[in-house]
């Protein structure tokens, strides 16, 4: 039945329309502001006024950034943790809860409280700085992978979904002889697809943009991600300018664009550091929505 | 998957622990490599927090250093920086439960009664964008909004009139709680009322329309069938968020404060989580920075039980 809108209705819906379009923007308009600076020619981006179109139009700023070594090296390192973080870490995540989804497993009580403690209790940065610099870890790339290579929320999420896979799939296979491990590559990797898909998104993106553990754990420039380049470049204007004059040869511009070029350089990063979550971000929405649906059942 | 094959089960319940073990080798193998990594990096940290009441010397193997009681947390408790460390970390969390948790609320409320289905896919799709970007970036971002130079929020007050050369918000610390309020919603509004709005999906239809023939009013139907319906799943989340209030969202106050370097920042933004990380890692005073990381996990574990507890009076869903 469809009730009469009184004035209050409309009053209501123009208040909640008028809120709408203030978070959009909010929103929505550092984004723009800076991908338009970013495009912008630095010069003419000191005179200001720049909202979300750029004036000058140039590539400039991004040459310059790409010219830099250490900007290409830091996107494959940040690409390798991720390709690799999250290859690994759904193969160890999803293994262990494959294996703690059976009720027949030897040990599934005692599994279940060692993967329980840790997501209430941590031993904090300390012991683990410490941890990982007895291992030998420090200034080596694998620091970025193997410590956090088993998820337990995710793995959580992953046993979930594998209690529900029917019974009668593995029971057939293991008539005719498979072995737990053939199933679970061969038959549940197969059909899991909407969980896997969901996991593998929450690990990249968290790969993608983690910084602390480069921070803590790596001082060697040549595997420093994205994300720590960036933070040098906002917190060192000097930092910035390097990456810009290695770009220039014409040293009478150079000194010209000296403070100019600071704020052009670090839109510029900052937009090729968030690109890739932008371009999956369609993905995103869709999986990671999923995903707390399906914690949040759990409780 | 439950016991996957009726035979098997049988068969193993005759045989000694040891015995199945070995003949379920093959799902041992998927299981152990994981535990073994879980053992060693969550559990030796674990037992590695020991080192709080130990004098723990550069070299020396976790937790076998010199006992010296409880001589780390006299030193806490001494040293004049950590009542601001408390205070602020209280006061950041404090209005960040007050502010940033009713908000999202009154977001999932709003986005329920939209009734224009394609603006309201738009708004939900953008709000939950900035949840996916790294607070590096949130901060170079923020750091550029809120510049003297040209930053549009500067621009918008000499606009208005409220200052002639702008505000330098990130240089003076009597704007910093404001600044982590402020830009921690503009990061998570979307993001923390997917659960709301999901929650409010599931209220049945039927009750709005028995409100409709007794005639209440929108604002009516809102308060007494909407709110009360979610009122389980915001207890819930209060619990969650109330028990880790001592966290203090550690990233962001790092990005925000040019990782604790902006020394103008720390008079407000030094909070138990960044003061572990200075005194440990930047002054190398390893154990005296694991108790006050210890002082956190057994104060924020305390506020879990009584959050619980008080939730358990209340007559709702508890916890433990």
């Amino acid at each position: 039945m469809r009730i009469k809108r009184s004035r209050s209705d409309y009053f209501i819906d123009g208040l909640i329309l008028l809120v709408m379009l203030m978070v959009l923007v909010i929103t929505l308009y550092p984004f723009l502001n800076s991908l338009a600076i970013s495009l912008n020619d630095s010069k003419d981006s000191v005179k200001g006024g720049i909202t979300i179109w750029p004036r000058v139009f140039t590539w400039n700023n991004y040459v310059l950034i790409f010219n830099n070594e250490r900007i290409p090296r830091a996107y494959l390192i940040s690409i390798a943790r991720t390709v690799i973080g999250t290859i690994l870490g759904l193969l160890f995540t999803g293994s262990l809860a494959f294996g703690l989804a059976h009720t027949n497993l030897v040990g599934r009580k005692i599994y279940t409280i060692i993967c329980l403690i840790p997501m209430y209790f941590g031993g904090g940065i300390i012991p683990t700085f410490l941890l990982i610099k007895s291992m030998g870890l420090l200034n080596n790339f694998w620091v970025y992978i193997i410590p956090g290579v088993v998820g337990l929320w995710n793995m959580i999420l992953m046993r979930t979904y594998f209690q529900t896979i029917p019974d009668g799939l593995e029971e057939s296979a293991v008539i005719d002889g498979a072995s737990y491990l053939r199933i679970f590559f061969q038959i549940i990797i197969p059909i899991s697809a909407p969980i896997i898909a969901t996991i593998a998104l929450y690990i990249g993106v968290a790969q993608w943009n983690s910084w602390f553990d480069a921070a803590m754990y790596i001082t060697k420039d040549s595997l420093k991600p994205m994300q720590t380049i960036l933070m040098n470049v906002i917190s060192e204007a000097r930092y910035a300018e390097q990456l810009a004059q290695s770009g220039i040869t014409d040293v009478g511009n150079m000194l010209k664009g000296q403070n100019t070029n600071v704020r052009s350089i670090t839109m510029a990063t900052m937009v090729v550091t968030v690109l890739p979550i932008l371009m999956i971000y369609p993905f995103l929405q869709r999986y990671f929505i999923k995903g707390i649906m399906v914690g949040s059942l759990k409780g | 998957m439950s016991a996957s094959n009726r035979d098997e089960v049988r068969l193993n319940r005759d045989k000694s622990v040891f015995a199945r073990f070995i003949h379920q080798w093959d799902l041992q193998v998927l299981v152990i490599p994981s535990l073994i990594l879980i053992l060693v990096f969550s559990y030796i940290p674990m037992y590695g927090v020991i080192m709080a009441f130990q004098e723990y010397k550069l070299g020396e193997k976790l937790g076998f250093s010199e006992w010296v009681g409880l001589k780390q947390f006299v030193y806490l408790f001494s040293e004049p920086a950590f009542p601001r460390v408390l205070r602020n970390t209280l006061i950041i969390s404090g209005l960040k439960i007050l502010i940033n948790f009713p908000i999202p609320i009154i977001f999932a409320v709003m986005i329920n009664e939209m009734r224009a289905k394609q603006f309201k896919k738009v708004v939900q799709t953008v709000s939950y964008l900035p949840h996916f970007i790294s607070w590096v970036v949130c901060a170079t971002l923020m750091f550029d909004m809120f510049s003297t130079d040209g930053g549009a929020i500067n621009e918008l007050l000499k606009w208005v009139g409220v200052t002639k050369s702008g505000i330098p918000f990130f240089n003076r610390s009597n704007y910093f709680w404001g600044l982590t309020v402020a830009t921690d919603l503009w990061k998570e509004l979307g993001w923390n009322s997917i659960i709301f709005i999901a929650a409010i999906a599931g209220v049945d239809p039927q009750l709005y329309e028995a409100a409709d023939i007794d005639g209440a009013t929108r604002i009516q139907k809102i308060w007494y069938i909407t709110v009360q319906t979610i009122k389980p799943t915001i207890i819930i989340l209060l619990i969650f968020t109330v028990g880790g209030m001592l966290n203090a969202n550690f990233d962001q106050i790092m990005m925000l404060t040019n990782q604790m370097s902006n020394a103008q920042l720390r008079e407000t933004g030094d909070v138990i989580d960044t003061f572990v990380y200075r005194f440990g890692l930047q002054q190398m005073r390893y154990s005296f920075a694991t108790a006050a990381s210890l002082f956190k996990t057994v104060i924020n574990f305390v506020l879990l039980l009584i959050t619980n507890h008080v939730a358990g009076k209340l007559g709702d869903t508890a916890l433990l």
